[in-house]
């Protein structure tokens, strides 16, 4: 059969309030079949964090289209994506360049919503997340778990405009309906890009994911990174993605733009809640296969460095991103100089909240400091959690809030150091303020 | 071996100074701030040490290399360095197998060699690999090697004892302050953010008036987006000029040179103005 006579044969499908299905317009084995192998056996490189990301999801069978707009500190994603398609001009793969970023956000709608089989990854940040604001938001409650926007976290839309890091950009965007997943270091943006969609596509959640890493900090530090053989990563996909009915709006149809009652609303958003909290069940169970499958930590609700068999301990640090791995040499110091045991956990799922697991690993601690890195205007962001989540216990810890690296500012040992004592004072018995501002080892 | 490695940059684009930190270690790196303590610094452009103090936190008996026609004598005594003093003329080097002024190679190699325990011959095969891989044609492959071979020859090096009083300390943080809304020029929310650093290489800008030739007609004060411009007013002429305060903000941009009617402005070279204690026209 000719290509055209291929296009114009009828297609079998299904007709539905929403319009017509069609189930089957897309041969998945041929999609395979056409991925192009970029790595058929494990290699080590240097890399940085936007490069990690762009060979992760070059190396997905299910990536065939990249929608984008170049924005710092996200642009050399797509400028990878786009050079390493360009070598091979014969292939399936396609990358779309879009004027604007919400017009990435309406293609990745439409992209995702026609090809709900396949992945659509696009890398943004700071003012292009907000840009995409309100089709992101329709996005959440799609049920397109196949869409992977990559936040690359840099201050969020703000006076004065700042190009680099902190997370304020995906902590403003909490509510609108993606998983969130923090990434530190090269490796774990990689091996969380691989993961990502196999919580997001599982047929319980449906719900698309926003993996995200600190711009400049992560996005432009090279180091070593691990890359595994195509076929590897695809059998372990292939073990969590199936093709599965949509959930959403209007018979298994993603419809944008219904209006619905407000009765109708509230229970479609109870059901998004459930879809969302399942993977608080399925996240660690992914993790683990990855962990088995390539030897590597996989998912989890939070990286931990300090903790003893033993839970009880003097100061328990909760933070997230590439500084925390300053916290690991500068809490030994600290422990050695005030005899204090101190150890730290640093979020890696940032929604749906893991309350009950931050509980249980915290519980144990006298004081509780919780570094924020992103501008709030009351306590912060991760505080406001960490405290929701403490209060269910009888005696729970003192949380002492502290603010660093605002804007992607640099985080010194001194300066964990100082935010250390700040707790220290807490653990002595002494008063302190709601929050402090902290920076190059002082408070100011 | 592990390495980390990472550029700090503001907004400004081609042309910016940057600063740049290199980890090394046998083990695995977790440390995520800027090295403040570093045991090797590296200069690759003279230009930028006039508002910056490259050797900064560098402690006494640290090796500093710059990427220089100078000997290792005079960047010691100029920039005050104790210590291993290394130079190389990356940029000669650049020029003369890879047709510009690009310094990298013999900086990477030079580099190296401070790090010691690395045999020059993988250091330049590993570079060459790495250009391999990214299918950079053999013709310039093969002039990167030739310039990797001249800079390991034109390294030149020597230890030094020239104490700077203040010892190369970084400027302890002191705190915000008040800071005032209203233009760029006031609203600086870091000592470190100083925009001179990003001026092109090789120039400064000079103003020279001997003959009082400046017209008061302060186009050049109402023009530079940074408000470097010094001045006294006079009640016949208007804004007369007395200077600019280049050291910290000027980003070389121009503008004076261009509206000012007498020509006063101008940029000089770099090299005309290497010896100036004082760096203010």
């Amino acid at each position: 059969m000719s290509m055209a006579q291929e296009l114009t044969r009828p297609m079998p499908h299904v007709t539905t309030p929403g319009g017509e299905r069609y189930d089957r317009a897309i041969d998945l084995e041929r999609v395979r079949a056409a991925h192009r192998v970029l790595y058929s056996a494990r290699e080590t490189l240097m890399a940085d964090g936007n490069t990690a990301a762009a060979i992760a999801t070059l190396q997905m069978w299910r990536c065939v289209i990249f929608a984008g707009f170049p924005i710092t500190p996200s642009t050399k994603y797509i400028e990878t994506v786009a050079a390493r398609i360009a070598e091979d001009p014969k292939g399936l793969k396609r990358i779309k360049l879009l004027e604007a970023e919400h017009a990435v956000a309406d293609y990745m709608v439409g992209a995702s919503a026609a090809c709900r089989d396949l992945i659509f990854p696009t890398a943004t940040s700071s003012v292009g997340l907000d840009h995409m604001t309100e089709t992101t938001r329709s996005l959440g409650a799609s049920g397109l778990g196949n869409v992977l926007l990559i936040d690359v976290y840099r201050a969020t839309a703000n006076f004065p405009l700042c190009i680099e890091g902190d997370p304020s950009d995906t902590l403003a965007h909490r509510d609108d309906g993606f998983l969130q997943i923090a990434c530190r270091g090269k490796q774990q943006i990689y091996d969380t890009m691989i993961q990502a969609p196999c919580l997001g596509m599982h047929h319980e959640v449906l719900t698309p994911v926003m993996p995200g890493y600190y711009g400049i900090k992560d996005s432009h530090r090279s180091a070593r990174l691990t890359v595994e053989p195509d076929l590897a990563l695809h059998a372990f996909q292939d073990r969590w993605i199936q093709p599965c009915p949509l959930p959403g709006l209007i018979n298994g149809d993603t419809a944008f733009g219904n209006c619905v009652t407000s009765r109708y609303f509230q229970g479609f958003k109870v059901a998004q809640k459930h879809r969302m909290e399942r993977a608080l069940d399925l996240l660690p169970q992914i993790g683990a296969d990855f962990a088995r499958t390539f030897g590597r930590p996989g998912l989890a609700y939070f990286d931990q460095t300090g903790w003893r068999d033993d839970d009880s301990l003097d100061i328990a640090v909760v933070s997230m991103g590439p500084d925390f791995g300053t916290l690991e040499t500068a809490g030994p110091a600290f422990e050695k100089k005030t005899g204090l045991r101190v150890a730290g956990i640093a979020m890696r799922l940032l929604t749906p909240f893991p309350s009950k697991a931050v509980r249980r690993r915290l519980a144990g601690a006298r004081v509780v400091l919780v570094v924020n890195q992103a501008h709030h205007y009351g306590r912060g962001h991760l505080t406001l959690d960490v405290v929701d989540a403490l209060s269910e216990l009888d005696r729970p810890p003192r949380v002492v809030s502290a603010f660093a690296g605002m804007g992607g500012a640099d985080v010194s040992e001194a300066t964990w150091e100082a935010m250390l004592e700040g707790a220290r004072e807490a653990h002595a018995g002494s008063p302190t303020p709601p929050y402090r501002v902290y920076h190059e080892g002082r408070a100011l | 071996m592990h390495v980390q490695e990472w550029p700090f940059f503001s907004s400004a684009r081609r042309g910016a100074g940057i600063r740049s930190f290199l980890r090394v270690s046998r083990q695995p790196i977790t440390a995520a701030c800027e090295v403040t303590r570093p045991t090797i610094a590296l200069l690759m452009d003279e230009a930028a040490a006039r508002s910056v103090d490259f050797a900064e936190g560098v402690p006494p008996g640290g090796t500093f290399v710059l990427n220089t026609r100078r000997s290792p004598e005079e960047c010691a005594r100029h920039f005050r360095l104790t210590g291993r003093v290394m130079t190389v003329p990356g940029d000669d080097i650049g020029l003369r197998f890879l047709k510009h002024t690009i310094g990298n190679i013999s900086a990477y190699m030079a580099v190296a060699t401070a790090i010691g325990g690395l045999d020059p011959q993988t250091v330049i095969d590993s570079f060459l690999h790495m250009l391999e891989k990214r299918r950079i044609p053999d013709t310039i492959i093969e002039a990167n090697r030739r310039a990797l071979a001249a800079s390991v020859e034109a390294i030149r090096s020597g230890d030094f004892e020239e104490s700077d009083p203040r010892g190369h300390r970084a400027a302890e943080f002191g705190g915000y302050g008040d800071l005032p809304v209203g233009a760029q020029t006031v609203l600086r929310l870091s000592q470190k953010n100083r925009t001179a650093d990003y001026a092109p290489s090789g120039f400064r800008l000079r103003f020279e008036d001997p003959a009082l030739a400046c017209t008061g007609c302060a186009h050049c004060i109402t023009n530079c987006p940074e408000g470097i411009i010094q001045f006294s007013p006079d009640a016949q002429r208007g804004l007369l000029v007395t200077g600019v305060e280049i050291s910290t903000f000027c980003k070389l941009c121009g503008e004076c040179i261009q509206v000012c009617p007498e020509k006063l402005f101008k940029e000089m070279p770099y090299e005309e103005v290497w010896n100036e204690e004082v760096v203010a026209s």
